[in-house]
């Protein structure tokens, strides 16, 4: 093991992949700390460039975009009460007011130190917990792979958005879509198209739903997006000011660690959840939303340490936590290879590749935050109307480009204009891309699991581990619900 | 009538169609299916159904009160035909883009595509910015694209011929 950690270790030293990542966390820094532009655009829009990459540096591309765009989200939220990306909602509580007291600059030291703490732990809990979750599930069949795919997808549908309901649908949409094309016996359905034969790729369907609805938002809308900048003021963290914020910071990572392992949970609900806990049991608690910078430890190292833990369920069992993770499956796919406890078998050198270049974007990241923070003030007033129109050219070329269809571009603009309406309707995009991602899996596992048992469906729930995913099923179902009947109270409530 | 209520017969429409009249004409069964294995047409005909069943659920949620309310969607303040309007123009400009590309070639139309965005975006200012990002930008994109990872874009028929 020592010998196969020590040649990985070689493999990822490699000038052009420790470039790759500092591009990525870079890159990634920017686009987060731009309003509207998002981690998940960020990956998606490079993941047509990835085609062309070996495996493993295509997937550290991905995930230190994912990683400089949960830290950039704090960029904005800091300097102009935008939050680049949700997960940096719980920042621009504290954030904004510290800058409009001339601190910006200790709020994004405060950020990056915690974000990069958050990420390196999340990033050991990764190494540490994903192989042996992985040796777990060799022992699993078909029914199990079932329910555990059909627990992410419940999760998925009950944290997204504002309606259980409307999560299922959306998860339904995703999984109808994702039937188009030959089945495992050779049919052909819904192929209106002969392009439609082979099914819809995974690319254009996730882009176009994520990227462009933001662009037909602001034609359709024109909604005011404009906010001046603060200026970066006083910048160095003091020595006191940061251990009276490490226990929030460690609490924090660990929150992350842990929620951003279950699927569905996680940045913005582990953030969210971090900050009420600081707020909870910090003695400064009643100067959280005036400007605390523990309140930006909580919320940052939180996101930050979510970021690791969701390539848990990804790696060890082939099961997308959230819509990034969903992204970096099609990636690994597109790479030939297969997330799930066979990778730790198969490509068992890939996989420690990985493992160690996550751990060097953590320090990647300290860096790219360190030397980019004097322009954010300027990346972040960069107007809507230009940067949209920007994301669709992206979005045209890099389709394209991945296997000259332009038939995949027709794909990209119908599914940008399908995201508009689910947007107008209130359905939320997540679980409609997890359930579309997931689509083929879980209709083979269950076809597998009813082939053996000759068509019986009790096999759905014939051993223990069935019946701990149904367990969970069941709890997130009553859990969601009964959150949706207090929050309909305490809104009636308040009309009232 | 109302969004939820709408959106609870949208639901119901749509998952129907698939359930009834899709599903049993664009999912062939094949002449031989193996073993026990279920046919192609059961998992897309149970998720429509399911989703009737949600479309139902969201519909009769709609007419009883104390709902969880929608968040309100920010505008400019235009009227609901002027922003159907935009929106129709979003469409026709997509629908143009397709068609437009086989005869001006992949450069062009994504020019033209651009610009027309940025213009409908309502941005009048930065005219520099506007003229680098429509003919500057998709320049740059189809060299990159082209010389690094040898895509070959389409030059459509009138760029042929026009002799390039």
């Amino acid at each position: 093991m020592i010998e196969e950690i020590l040649s990985a270790l070689v493999a990822v030293a490699t000038l052009q992949n420790l470039l790759i990542m500092a591009a990525g966390i870079w890159g990634g820094v920017i686009v987060g700390a731009i309003p509207g532009m998002t981690g998940t655009m960020a990956v998606t829009l490079a993941l047509p460039f990835t085609f062309y990459m070996d495996p493993v540096p295509s997937i550290l591309l991905l995930v230190a975009l994912y990683k400089g765009s949960t830290y950039g989200g704090s960029v904005s939220a800091i300097l102009i009460k935008t939050p680049g990306t949700a997960s940096a909602a719980c920042t621009a509580l504290d954030g904004y007011p510290l800058a409009q007291q001339g601190k910006a600059g200790k709020a994004l030291n405060m950020a990056l130190y915690s974000s990069v703490i958050g990420d390196f732990l999340s990033n050991m809990s990764l190494i540490f917990f994903a192989v042996p979750l992985a040796a777990l599930a060799l022992h699993i069949g078909p029914p199990e792979f079932f329910m555990l795919m059909l627990f992410a997808l419940t999760t998925v549908a009950g944290v997204s958005g504002n309606s259980l309901l409307l999560g299922m649908i959306s998860a339904a949409l995703g999984l109808l879509l994702a039937t188009v094309g030959e089945d495992m016996y050779g049919s052909f359905r819904f192929a209106f198209l002969p392009d439609m034969q082979a099914g819809l790729s995974i690319a254009p369907v996730l882009i176009g739903l994520f990227a462009l609805p933001e662009l037909i938002k602001l034609i359709v809308m024109r909604a005011a997006t404009t906010e001046d900048a603060a200026t970066l003021g006083a910048q160095n963290i003091t020595r006191a000011e940061f251990m009276g914020s490490l226990r929030s910071i460690l609490k924090g990572s660990v929150i992350g660690s842990v929620l951003g392992a279950i699927p569905g949970i996680g940045p913005s609900s582990a953030a969210f959840f971090s900050y009420g806990e600081a707020q909870r049991s910090s003695k400064n608690g009643a100067n959280f939303g005036k400007g605390e910078l523990e309140g930006i430890a909580a919320s940052e190292s939180a996101n930050n340490g979510a970021c690791g833990a969701t390539m848990i369920p990804l790696l060890a069992l082939g099961v997308p936590g959230d819509v990034i993770t969903g992204v970096m499956l099609g990636a690994f796919m597109i790479q030939g290879l297969t997330p799930g406890p066979l990778l730790f078998q198969t490509n068992i050198h890939e996989v420690y590749m990985l493992l160690i270049g996550m751990l060097v974007s953590s320090v990647l990241l300290f860096f790219a935050g360190k030397i980019t923070m004097r322009m954010f003030s300027k990346v972040a007033l960069i107007p809507q109307s230009l940067l949209t129109p920007l994301v669709l050219l992206l979005c045209i070329f890099g389709i394209y480009s991945i296997a000259s269809s332009t038939f995949d571009v027709a794909v990209l603009l119908v599914m940008g204009v399908v995201g508009f309406g689910m947007f107008l309707l209130n359905i939320p995009a997540a679980p409609f891309l997890i359930a579309f991602i997931l689509g083929p899996m879980i209709e083979e596992n269950l076809r597998r699991a009813l082939a053996i048992s000759r068509g019986d469906l009790s096999v759905l729930l014939s051993s223990p581990i069935t019946w701990v995913f149904a367990a969970l099923i069941i709890f997130v179902l009553g859990l969601t619900i009964r959150r949706e009947i207090q929050k309909s109270k305490t809104e009636r409530r308040v009309e009232q | 009538m109302t969004k939820p209520v709408l959106r609870g017969l949208l639901f119901i429409a749509f998952f129907a169609l698939c359930a009834f009249v899709l599903v049993p004409v664009f999912v062939p069964r094949p002449a031989f299916i193996p073993g026990f294995a279920p046919p192609p047409d059961m998992w897309p005909k149970a998720v429509s159904l399911v989703g009737v069943a949600l479309g139902v659920l969201v519909l009769l949620l709609a007419f009883r009160e104390g709902q969880p309310v929608d968040e309100p969607i920010k505008t400019d303040g235009s009227s609901a035909a002027r922003m159907g309007l935009r929106f129709l123009g979003v469409l026709v400009a997509f629908v143009l883009f397709l068609v437009v590309m086989p005869y001006t070639g992949f450069l062009v139309a994504t020019m033209l595509l651009t610009l027309t965005m940025v213009l409908m975006t309502g941005e009048r200012g930065y005219r520099i910015w506007i003229a680098l990002l429509a003919f500057a930008a998709p320049v740059l994109l189809l060299l990159f694209f082209n010389s690094a990872l040898g895509t070959q874009f389409p030059k459509g028929a009138l760029a042929k011929l026009l002799g390039f």
